[in-house]
């Protein structure tokens, strides 16, 4: 079965800007696919590029197999949400919603549309507010009537472009868990664009990482979280972010920090695809990656083979029943978050002591490796 | 979950629904569809230009009613109209009009656009009409002028008897033609002045306004070291606008004087229209409108250059 | 005291600048209201008479003038030059806002100077090439030449309007269904509605005001208002009161339209002296 969506090699520039640089990606029938991104690194240009509405230099885009170069986006079958909403300023919520099913490709005769404009309006809870026109709505209520035009019509695949930025936190967890329980039964692929990597988390059956026009890795967030492609992605999930501490491969293959103040005897990174297997050789600049919440305070979790961390404290801070602490190691900062009793009595310079297991440590190259700017790819043992 | 979404979707099978199979547009077709919506337009502007083309063409030959079977001359015209004295005191009338009514309308125009912002009962009600002489033509605006000025029996003159300054000869002497003539262009195109810079005034930022009235400073200071400098370049925009049109000013002098009394008010437009129309030397009249578009050409690339110096320093003051 | 005495004075000057704006204005309407018998005689006080206007409108009045005439040639070659402007620059417009392409700021840019260009420059080999094509005096060659003045004006307000609508609506439309035609007439369109009307009414009374084209360009199958109430002063012995009545004639149609939209028409002037 051929991929819903899959891009080859896309390149797209504006003028001098290199918006998508040789971009590969596939989306699974009936996916839920997240794209997770900082701003500038090129999600908006895919969407749209999936949608005919941008023209690739070069690179092909296919819809179930079928190339789609020249096609026309009203020929497409796909429905995007726009980031910032596009919707028709001079027309009411319900003349948006039903705008699709009136149009020469997806038109209903009229009694059905409106039947199906108010199913979509209930369902995102705006069926009270389908006479208003949409200039005359709140944010979160635009945002809901621009999701509804999508949901409303059918499509071979949803193109949703940070459907729920505009919305306060409350809402968000809301429209999330309403999003994926309709991509739950619907099971209509969908490309869902975010810079939110809580919500790709959340959503994504698969998540993929863009960066600077390229997809960086792409997995399920098993494979996202425990073996990142790089520092880059392993930096993107998770808050606190993920430690990473500088140092070098010793003689007899463990790490020594960047400014010789601990030591970890043996590392045995994480197995699992990387970007080299070879065990890095002594001397090699290494950065160690370790999440926040994969380090305990005192020994409390020291089994066989647990690495054994001294510091002092730096700073505490309450995150609701969890507390972040950082840590001094040399010149290293180091943030862990534990229960809030475990640090109910921490001072400031006090002596601490952090233990992790050996499994939980990432190994990274160094920064800068492939050239300035690049971030240090995973490697294992 | 409400059931007609729980089902499937209609025609999901299908995916882009019933309708026309996926038409390919081929990327030459793609790249032209912006010259297609202005081939019209280009069409259009071709049709306008031909003739310019073709009076740049004949200022080469000697065409004239009276002459159907042209030579080509070669820059004959050219060296004829720099040779004439004519053509320096048209040229010298016209650059005296352009600067007299620019420089009348501007200051006139910014004091009206000041009265006007500080938005008073009297001013808001008469905001309301400072439109409307600049809908007025100017030939017609001159045709009222001329009945006003009339030197007998016009209002004007009536109007200034009490003043012991009866009977002017309003545009029977050369100075007072000039004068009039720039008069009418004042009351026609002082209110496009006046609403660009209070365009001007009203989209300029308030902080610094305050701070100055903080600081306790005068209204002459702020005025000049803050008014002044931050509205200029819409002023200047209005006053570009008004100097490029006076330079080629045409209605309002054939109705006001014709060019009289004698050729004192003969700017260069009129002249170009007795050469080429009243005495049908048209090779020669057109000579003249190229050096006068030429002249026109000139000076706007220069203010305007000068404008873009003025607004990037502008952008440069602190707001 | 001092500044309530200023603020009296700023609105005397500013009343002093208004009664300079407006008093030719009224003359004109005492002028045109006058009986012929009084015309050098009064000023301020005399016998109102509606003769001169029933004079100026009268088809074929004794004065060999066909005002009303003129006044349906104004009309109809204002009204079609703003017209073709609208058919043949909407389009140039969208294209100049939405695609940037070879040749598209040249093509801006040559309808710009035609604003600066002197009208004579083409009027006089116009004059030549009319007498040939059978253009001279009528109403296709006015509304032709009228395109100088009507579509940049219209080109160039309106790229604005159409570079200021997000191009997101119109992909939207493409993503709901429509063909891009459709996008343009049902989402561009009604969203440009207002720059529009501003924009067409504006440029209808820079054509009705236009006076050198017909001045030149017509005799008298097309002559326009603008050189029709020049006539009245021709003649051994001018009639102001006549002149008066035209004037004040071939201004009501800009002055109503001033009137009444002046609040959009300080929006499209200012607009396009300040976007170029």
């Amino acid at each position: 079965m051929p991929s819903a969506i899959s891009l080859r090699g896309v390149h797209k520039a504006y003028g001098r800007n290199t918006a998508l640089d040789g971009l590969d990606l596939d989306v699974g029938q009936g996916e839920f696919f997240c794209l997770l991104g900082p701003s500038g690194a090129g999600k908006t240009t895919t969407l749209k590029t999936v949608a005919g509405l941008e023209q690739p230099e070069s690179g092909t885009v296919s819809l179930d197999g079928t190339d789609m170069t020249g096609v026309e986006p009203y020929d497409r079958g796909v429905a995007m949400c726009f980031e910032s909403y596009a919707l028709y300023p001079h027309r009411s919520a319900y003349d948006n919603l039903a705008s699709p099913l009136r149009s020469p490709r997806y038109k209903l005769p009229a009694a059905e549309a409106r039947e199906r404009v108010g199913a979509v309006a209930d369902l995102l809870g705006i069926g009270a507010l389908l006479e208003r026109p949409v200039g005359r709505l709140s944010n979160g209520q635009r945002q809901r009537v621009a999701l509804g035009r999508v949901l409303v019509r059918p499509a071979r695949a949803f193109l949703l472009d940070e459907p729920l930025s505009h919305l306060d936190a409350k809402l968000r967890q809301a429209m999330r868990a309403e999003l994926k329980a309709i991509g739950a039964v619907r099971r209509t692929t969908t490309l869902y664009v975010t810079h939110d990597s809580v919500e790709a988390l959340a959503l994504g059956d698969r998540i993929g990482v863009i960066r600077e026009g390229r997809i960086v890795q792409t997995g399920t967030r098993e494979e996202i979280w425990h073996q990142p492609y790089d520092t880059f992605v392993a930096r993107s999930f998770g808050r606190p972010r993920i430690n990473l501490l500088p140092g070098t491969i010793t003689r007899d293959g463990g790490f020594v920090s960047a400014d010789r103040f601990f030591e970890i005897p043996r590392i045995t990174p994480a197995p699992g695809p990387a970007h080299s297997v070879r065990p890095p050789a002594p001397g090699t600049r290494v950065q160690i990656g370790v999440r926040p919440r994969d380090l305990s305070l005192g020994s409390s979790v020291l089994g066989p083979g647990g690495i054994e961390l001294v510091g002092s404290v730096y700073i505490t801070e309450v995150l609701g029943r969890a507390t972040e602490v950082t840590v001094r190691l040399g010149a290293q900062h180091l943030s862990l978050v534990v229960p809030r009793a475990d640090a109910a009595g921490l001072r400031p310079d006090a002596p601490v002591r952090l233990s992790v297991r050996p499994e939980s440590l990432l190994l990274f190259e160094a920064d800068d490796t492939e050239g300035p700017g690049r971030p240090g790819r995973r490697v294992t043992g | 979950m409400s059931s007609s979404l729980t089902e499937t979707d209609h025609g999901a099978a299908s995916h882009g629904g019933s309708g026309p199979p996926a038409r390919v547009v081929p990327r030459w077709r793609r790249g032209l569809r912006p010259y297609l919506l202005i081939v019209p337009a280009l069409l259009l502007t071709g049709g306008i230009l031909y003739p310019f083309g073709l009076g740049l063409y004949y200022t080469v030959f000697d065409f004239a009613a009276s002459k159907p079977q042209p030579d080509m001359v070669g820059l004959a015209n050219y060296r004829r109209i720099f040779g004439e004295s004519s053509f320096w005191d048209s040229a010298w009338v016209t650059v005296l009009y352009a600067v007299g009514a620019a420089a009348f309308e501007t200051v006139l125009g910014v004091a009206v656009a000041l009265l006007l912002h500080r938005s008073t009962r009297v001013g808001r009600v008469l905001e309301k009409i400072l439109i409307l002489p600049l809908m007025i033509a100017p030939v017609i605006a001159a045709i009222m002028w001329k009945l006003m000025l009339q030197p007998s029996v016009g209002v004007v003159n009536y109007l200034l008897k009490p003043f012991g300054m009866g009977g002017v000869q309003w545009t029977d002497t050369p100075a007072g033609a000039l004068l009039s003539s720039i008069a009418v262009d004042v009351w026609v195109y002082t209110p496009f002045v006046a609403i660009l810079a209070l365009a001007g005034l009203r989209s300029l930022p308030a902080s610094p306004f305050e701070a100055a009235a903080v600081d306790g400073a005068g209204w002459w200071f702020t005025f000049r070291k803050l008014t002044l400098p931050m509205l200029w370049p819409y002023v200047l925009v209005a006053v570009i606008f008004r100097f490029m049109d006076s330079l080629k000013v045409f209605d309002i002098i054939y109705a006001l004087t014709e060019g009289g009394p004698g050729d004192s008010t003969v700017v260069l437009q009129i002249r170009a229209y007795l050469e080429a129309i009243r005495f049908q030397r048209y090779s020669f009249g057109i000579s003249y409108m190229i050096v006068l578009w030429a002249v026109v050409y000139l000076v706007t690339m220069v203010l305007v250059r000068y404008l873009g110096k003025i607004q990037n320093r502008a952008a440069e003051v602190p707001k | 005291m001092k500044r309530r005495l200023l603020a009296i004075a700023a609105d005397g000057a500013l009343i002093l600048y208004f009664v300079f704006a407006l008093f030719p204005i009224a003359w004109m309407i005492i002028l045109s209201l006058k009986p012929p018998n009084e015309l050098f005689s009064t000023y301020f006080s005399f016998a109102p008479t509606l003769d001169s206007y029933r004079t100026v409108l009268g088809a074929g009045s004794d004065e060999g003038v066909p005002f009303p005439r003129f006044f349906v040639n104004s009309l109809v070659v204002s009204l079609g030059a703003v017209g073709l402007s609208l058919v043949i620059g909407l389009p140039a417009a969208y294209a100049a806002a939405r695609w940037r392409f070879r040749g598209s700021e040249n093509l801006m840019f040559t309808l710009l100077s035609f604003r600066f260009a002197p009208e004579l420059t083409v009027i006089i080999p116009l004059f030549v090439l009319y007498q040939k094509l059978g253009l001279f005096d009528t109403y296709v060659g006015m509304i032709w030449v009228l395109q100088l003045v009507t579509l940049p004006l219209i080109v160039w307000i309106m790229r604005s309007y159409f570079s200021d609508l997000s191009p997101e609506l119109e992909q939207a439309a493409l993503l709901d269904g429509y063909t891009r035609k459709q996008a343009f007439f049902k989402v561009a369109l009604p969203l440009v509605k207002p720059g529009i009307a501003a924009v067409s009414l504006l440029a209808f009374i820079f054509a009705w005001n236009n006076f050198v084209f017909p001045l030149i360009l017509t005799s008298s199958e097309a002559q326009t208002v603008t050189v029709g109430a020049l006539s009245f002063l021709g003649g051994d012995r001018p009639k102001y009161n006549l002149t008066a009545a035209a004037a004040l004639v071939s201004v009501i149609p800009p002055l109503l339209l001033a009137l009444t939209i002046q609040r959009y028409l300080v929006r499209g002037l200012s607009f396009g002296a300040v976007k170029s």
